[in-house]
């Protein structure tokens, strides 16, 4: 019995030491994975070391446009700084804001058009531009603000199906009488407000500020023979092309290329599209970022990023360098400019939720 | 190992979800709840928003509507399959419940577009209608609520198909032929036996795929036309355009306790089901 029991006891011994070692290895296995989690989770990590800038981060809208800006303006400033240019795609208001609330700037420059440049500056969410580090080349006036720059001249303009019967302005697009065919308008208070008013004949220099009422009485007339409210750019190029709607409204770069359809700049929407700075941003990108926006204001590097995309940079001297033949589908040549209107973005800000409050409504009487 | 300690082991193991899931999902849940009683103090201005607003409740109503549409069409179109795929034999039943769940690998984007490229205006239906003669010009499937209806049945599908198939075949034939010998008529075996055996499944099934559809973005942002509105697209316009997230928080909460009661129920019914 002695002896036995000595043994019995000797293996709990060892038993206990094997448990004790694989419940140590157990925990040291649990902390590592904890640790690596807690690492990694956004925020509570160690902060990147920020001593040399390897890459400026940009948040823009993707497609054509994207394209541009990483040829146009992206490859002469690697080529000049050794710097790599990373472009993550879409941007809107709600990433940038979540960005400067949560601390975690992961992008040192990010797009935003007219209206939410306006709502970034009222929520604080971005930062002055240092001029003095971009010492830009002659740009328009409006395209040079404190705290934004204006890269990217935009038109939203008539497209329709080559065999369509041409429209050429907003009441004929209204007129569906004499202009037979299926239908599309953007669902973007935005863009169709605007739309709707110069239809109904007011004149583009007295569109601000908007008569809302009014405005809505217009869209009454012609929702019945909208088939399809379109929700982002794409779609109504896509639209188009699938033969699903004859007439739409699109922004410029994204049709004046395509097949078996034109389209007319008379009213158009022109707007312009800025960079900024999201507050908060490693200064040494920020740095290395205002050499990047350098590169956009130089004529010969806008000239090359409106050969990707129909779209036209700020510099007073680029119409001379845009191919001549293709005059015609850049918003900004002097002659498509005169016939278009620029938005007041500052009234759209201050109108913002009044006027989403009354498109929800008019949507959910179609 | 004592239970205790077996307990405390397993706890451990438990512990990086627990706290994946407290840091990632309920921090940032009571960071939404506590947003929509800001600006920047303590406020009931955003529930009072949505009160005297009454488009945002308006747009939840909508959403609600067609959830149940589609809910109901889920369960007219689901109920007889599963039925159908359970009384075949088993080698059958699992290819059919492979054609079932394969569609469930395939991205919702995917499938969403791929209607587009079947019941749009140029597509492959409307140019078969027209040419055998039956329309004479393209009919609108899509761009409109029954666009998003089609499209949300489509991807729900199989949560309705499979519990309610699990249930079927989990009946015990013994009940059938005791109604038989007894001289119940075919209908009546589905009406008294049948019936009613599948129905905690049926109405378990029905929640998940309301449930699913409150939340669909992809599907009406893309088939909708831009006609239809529901919470989640407006969401997104609060969120990423406006962007008013306190507003969009309150109304995440009433969207969040909505399901919740739907979530009680569905409970129930499981309880009831087992």
């Amino acid at each position: 019995m002695g002896p036995q029991r000595h043994l019995v006891d000797k293996k709990l011994a060892k038993h206990a030491d094997t448990t004790d070692i694989r419940r140590g290895v157990m925990r040291i296995l649990y902390l590592s994975v904890l640790a690596a989690f807690i690492a990694s989770a956004p925020g509570l990590g160690v902060s990147k070391a920020s001593a040399e800038v390897k890459e400026v981060r940009v948040i823009m809208s993707g497609g054509g446009s994207a394209e541009s800006v990483e040829v146009g303006y992206g490859k002469p400033f690697t080529e000049k700084t050794g710097v790599k240019v990373t472009i993550e795609s879409p941007t809107n208001l709600g990433k940038l804001r979540a960005m400067v609330g949560s601390g975690n700037i992961t992008a040192s420059l990010i797009e935003l058009t007219g209206p939410l440049l306006e709502q970034a500056r009222a929520f604080d969410l971005i930062e002055p531009l240092d001029w003095d580090a971009i010492d830009p080349d002659p740009i328009f006036d409006e395209a040079r603000q404190p705290d934004a720059l204006g890269f990217q001249y935009y038109s939203m303009i008539l497209v329709q199906n080559k065999d369509a019967k041409p429209v050429t302005s907003w009441q004929d697009f209204w007129n569906v009488k004499d202009f037979p065919g299926t239908r599309s308008l953007p669902d973007r208070a935005v863009y169709t407000l605007q739309i709707a008013l110069l239809a109904d004949g007011v004149e583009p220099e007295n569109l601000f500020p908007l008569d809302i009422d009014r405005a809505f009485e217009s869209l009454e007339k012609i929702k019945d023979h909208i088939s399809v409210w379109w929700s982002t750019p794409a779609q109504a190029a896509q639209l188009l092309n699938d033969g699903e709607v004859e007439y739409t409204v699109a922004f410029s770069g994204r049709v004046t290329s395509l097949e078996n359809t034109t389209y007319s700049f008379n009213q158009g929407l022109l707007g312009l599209s800025y960079f900024t700075v999201p507050r908060g941003a490693d200064p040494a990108e920020k740095a290395m970022a205002m050499k990047l926006l350098h590169e956009m204001t130089v004529a010969k590097n806008q000239a090359v990023a409106a050969e990707i995309i129909s779209y036209t940079g700020a510099s007073t001297e680029l119409e001379a360098l845009l191919p001549q033949d293709r005059l015609g589908e850049y918003p900004t040549t002097s002659a498509n400019k005169l016939v278009q209107s620029l938005a007041d973005d500052k009234w759209f800000f201050e109108n913002a939720e009044l006027v989403e409050r009354r498109w929800q409504e008019f949507k959910l009487g179609l | 190992m004592s239970n205790a300690r077996k307990r405390r082991t397993s706890f451990v193991f438990v512990t990086p979800l627990l706290v994946s899931m407290i840091l990632a999902f309920n921090v940032p849940l009571i960071l939404m709840f506590a947003l929509s009683f800001t600006n920047p103090g303590f406020t009931f201005e955003h529930y009072e928003t949505l009160v005297a607003q009454p488009i945002y409740m308006k747009v939840l109503g909508n959403t609600i509507r067609i959830a149940v549409i589609a809910t109901v069409v889920c369960a007219v179109i689901g109920y007889p399959l599963a039925y159908w795929i359970s009384s075949l034999r088993p080698k059958h039943q699992v290819i059919m419940i492979a054609f079932v769940v394969i569609p469930f690998w395939v991205s919702i984007l995917v499938r969403t577009y791929a209607w587009i490229v079947v019941l749009g205006n140029a597509g492959i239906l409307n140019s078969f209608l027209v040419d055998i003669g039956l329309l004479e010009k393209p009919a609108r499937f899509i761009y409109n609520e029954l666009g998003v209806i089609i499209g949300t049945t489509n991807i729900l599908l199989p949560f309705l198909v499979l519990p309610l198939y699990a249930s079927m075949t989990k009946i015990d034939q013994r009940l059938i032929q005791a109604g038989e010998s007894l001289g119940a008529t075919k209908t009546q075996i589905f009406a008294k036996i049948f019936f009613p055996l599948t129905l905690p499944a049926l109405g378990a099934g029905s929640l998940l795929v309301f449930m699913l559809t409150l939340g669909f973005f992809v599907t009406p942002a893309i088939l909708g036309g831009g006609r239809v509105s529901m919470i989640a697209n407006l969401l997104d316009i609060l969120i990423n355009s406006l962007p008013k997230w306190e507003l969009a928080s309150a109304v995440s909460i009433i969207l969040l306790a909505a399901t919740l009661g739907c979530f009680w129920i569905y409970r129930r019914l499981d309880t009831l089901r087992s």
